[in-house]
């Protein structure tokens, strides 16, 4: 697999993104290694998904330095893409397509073959019905469309917003096996989520975002000290952030 | 209210709040039609004779007839001023009310919205019964409004009323129609086609009777609206007819309305393929796959239209038969294949409109991020958008062409010229109007709406310019105006060409912007 330079996925420094005079983001700072599952944890509206489509190149940072996988996110777009997977929170489909076929699309528009891929593999093991068109799905059917369409091509990076809303518990658990084989290849993952408890399973680090700024930034759970939920919530009730003795766990 | 239809009168204004500007534009540009038509004849004609010798040449010409309805009393003023309206812009009445009903019943249920709305203290046939409400709501406040406007545009108030109850019952049927096609369509978008197909037959029915049996005629509710005679000797009872259809329209939905349920129609939806065609690989494709099946229906409908109007127009040839006169009839039967292929430009621009639309909705619904997130580029995004846009109308204005060909050679007509050409010339005006939407969703996604407003906008320029004979650039602002009227008109490169630079200068600031822009 080609290795991102200097060994980080993602780089990003200072982000400003501003939505009329609301800055949604206000001067981020994140780093994500290669090779490493980054939890992105905040809130709804700290600005996490806003983070991910600028790192998409969807929305144009207004200041600070983006790097990903070595490139600029928002010149590079789809010459990145055909390294990356993305599954949104909120997964909407074309309501005409069917769940193989949207899969099929999604994964050749990434320029990969969907023959060659363990899109068949991810089906079965997600208990997918690939023939139901895609107005008929649940929400956690649709959730799955996208993540065995993110998985089937083994990219180097995958962005994931909240991608296990919706799902059962057994398919959460399908979820993270997949999320542990691609760490297991050397794959590098940002995964956005409310759940503490599964960002404490999976995650090297973290990164807790709130109004905007990194609160934490890049903390290494090493499964000691105070649990992650303890760290999320100083995060937030103090005023100035978290102290310098969870900083410095 | 209690029960199935309860929470009705909070979704009605719920209804009514979210239509307010769309239908009040809506419901003013009709009116505005009306006003301006009632308004200009009377200039139009120095004395009764004129006008008389006006409405007995509608009569005469079958291709008139067909898309217009015949003036049933030459003598009445009204009848002519109203003659476009009374059928040919009674179909946009229709087409409001189908929207209206789809919008607030399986456009609802698909989005989701339903499920929560039907998850409270609301009735199940409360969303349908709500929409209809409005509907009957609108029509009542659309007869009132052009009862009154063309009286004090100085048309006789009996028959001003007469006509504005008239668009009201169209109104009401349609709104029927689209109660049942909701019910039986297993998405909403295949309940649109219902819907628009339905109305194309009453369109066409009429069309048929009008120049046929007249008993045909009274089959399609469009036909109705000449056979009230408005204008004329106003005969009311036939204004009974359009409540009875609607309500037996009603009843039927409401019957199917019990027996399906939230989300799906009475038509199963089938199960697809388990594996994506390697053909859909990309934006190009993709737009190709979800507008296949409207360019399909599109493509048999404007064939079929320009067949009728190609088999009917040459039949003024059959009432004089001397040499000169077959002259004067080849150039009278290129003046109407030019009205026939005005109009049906306009209609085709729709075409061009809901494919920019739809890219629109994409990205509201956050499909347009799932496409850009893989490597593809924003280019080919908006490539694929603009392919089918432009292809697809230039593909049915050619289909048109060589519909209303065939109609002419089948009924051994005279040659009025090279028909195809003639409709390929209304291509660059058609292409101005989707570079101009392409604009509006270029600026942003959520003023991609504004593109259904820009052909009816610049049909009333032109109206409004041509009737009040106003300076020569206000007509001009319309693309539609620049276009020669072949085969009446000679091919002019100056003017296609100026349309297509307009048009490609368009593109290219859109362009300019969306490369730009955030998405989403």
């Amino acid at each position: 697999m080609q290795q991102p330079t200097g060994g980080s996925a993602i780089e990003v420094d200072g982000l400003v993104k501003r939505f009329g005079r609301f800055a949604a983001l206000d001067g981020l700072d994140l780093s994500v290694a290669a090779g490493e599952v980054h939890g992105f944890l905040g809130p709804n509206g700290a600005g996490k998904s806003t983070t991910i489509r600028v790192l998409l190149g969807l929305l144009r940072a207004d200041a600070g330095r983006v790097r990903l996988l070595g490139g600029d996110p928002w010149r590079d777009a789809p010459a990145l893409h055909r390294r990356l997977a993305y599954v949104p929170g909120d997964v909407s489909l074309w309501p005409n397509l069917s769940g193989g076929e949207t899969i099929d699309l999604l994964i050749r528009m990434r320029h990969g073959d969907p023959r060659s891929s363990r899109r068949d593999e991810l089906v079965e093991r997600f208990a997918l019905d690939p023939t139901k068109k895609a107005r008929a799905y649940s929400k956690g059917n649709r959730q799955k469309v996208a993540l065995v369409a993110a998985l089937a091509t083994d990219p180097e990076l995958l962005l994931l917003d909240e991608p296990t809303s919706g799902l059962d518990p057994l398919m959460e658990q399908v979820f993270n096996d997949c999320v542990g084989e691609h760490k297991a290849r050397g794959a590098s993952v940002l995964l956005s989520s409310h759940i503490l408890s599964e960002v404490e399973r999976l995650a090297d680090r973290v990164t807790i975002i709130r109004a905007g700024r990194a609160a934490v930034a890049g903390l290494a759970l090493t499964g000691t000290g105070p649990g992650l939920e303890q760290v999320f919530l100083d995060a937030y009730r103090q005023p100035g952030g978290p102290g310098p003795g969870v900083a410095a766990r | 209210m209690s029960g199935t239809l309860a929470g009705t009168v909070l979704l009605t204004r719920m209804a009514l709040r979210r239509d307010a500007v769309a239908a009040s534009v809506s419901i003013g540009v009709l009116v505005l039609l009306c006003v301006t038509s009632a308004v200009a004849t009377p200039g139009l004609y120095d004395d009764e004779g004129a006008r008389v010798r006006a409405a007995e040449a509608i009569n005469a010409s079958p291709a008139i007839v067909a898309l217009y309805g015949p003036v049933l009393d030459v003598t009445s003023e009204g009848e002519l001023a109203m003659s476009k309206m009374t059928v040919l812009y009674a179909v946009f009445v229709a087409v409001l009310f189908v929207v209206l009903v789809r919008r607030h019943t399986r456009v609802e249920e698909e989005s989701g919205r339903a499920e929560l709305v039907g998850s409270s203290a609301v009735g199940r046939s409360a969303p349908l019964a709500a929409a209809l409400v409005e509907a009957v709501l609108l029509a009542t406040l659309l007869a009132l409004l052009v009862a009154v406007g063309n009286t004090l545009s100085g048309l006789d108030a009996r028959g001003s009323a007469a006509f504005g109850a008239l668009w009201a019952g169209t109104a009401l049927v349609a709104a029927g129609i689209a109660a049942v096609a909701v019910q039986v369509a297993a998405s909403a978008r295949s309940c649109a086609a219902y819907a628009a197909a339905a109305v194309g037959a009453a369109f066409v029915v009429r069309a048929a009777g009008d120049t046929g049996p007249t008993w045909l005629s009274w089959t399609s509710p469009l036909g109705w609206n000449t056979q009230v005679r408005a204008y004329g000797d106003p005969r009311w009872w036939v204004l009974g007819l359009y409540p009875v259809l609607a309500v037996l329209l009603v009843a039927v939905a409401a019957v199917l309305r019990h027996r399906r349920d939230l989300g799906a129609g009475l038509v199963a939806a089938r199960p697809g393929p388990v594996r994506g065609s390697h053909l859909l690989s990309g934006p190009l494709s993709l737009a190709l796959d979800l507008h296949r099946t409207a360019l399909l229906l599109w493509t048999l409908a404007v064939g079929a239209l320009g067949i009728l109007f190609g088999m009917i127009a040459p039949g003024v040839g059959d009432l004089l038969d001397t040499g000169a006169a077959a002259e004067v009839l080849d150039r009278l039967g290129g003046l109407l294949v030019a009205a026939v292929l005005s109009v049906m430009a306009v209609v085709i621009s729709y075409f061009a409109v809901s494919v920019v639309a739809h890219a629109g909705t994409d990205e509201s619904a956050g499909r347009a991020e799932l496409v850009l997130a893989s490597a593809t580029s924003r280019a080919r995004v908006l490539a694929g958008t603009l392919v089918v846009a432009l292809g697809g109308s230039a593909w049915l204005l050619l289909v048109t062409g060589a519909g209303l060909e065939t109609g002419y050679l089948l009924t051994d007509g005279p040659a009025v010229g090279d028909l195809v050409t003639a409709a390929l010339a209304w291509v660059p005006a058609v292409w101005v109007v989707a570079a101009l939407t392409v604009l509006c969703f270029a600026l942003h996604e959520r003023w991609t709406a504004v593109g259904w407003a820009w052909p009816a906008v610049f049909l009333v320029v032109t109206l409004v310019a041509e009737l009040f004979e106003m300076p020569g650039w206000v007509a001009d602002l319309s693309p539609y105006s620049h276009v020669p009227q072949v085969p009446a008109e000679r091919w002019d490169w100056g003017a296609e060409g100026g349309l297509l630079v307009v048009a490609a200068a368009l593109l290219g600031v859109a362009w300019f912007r969306f490369r730009r822009r955030d998405i989403g």
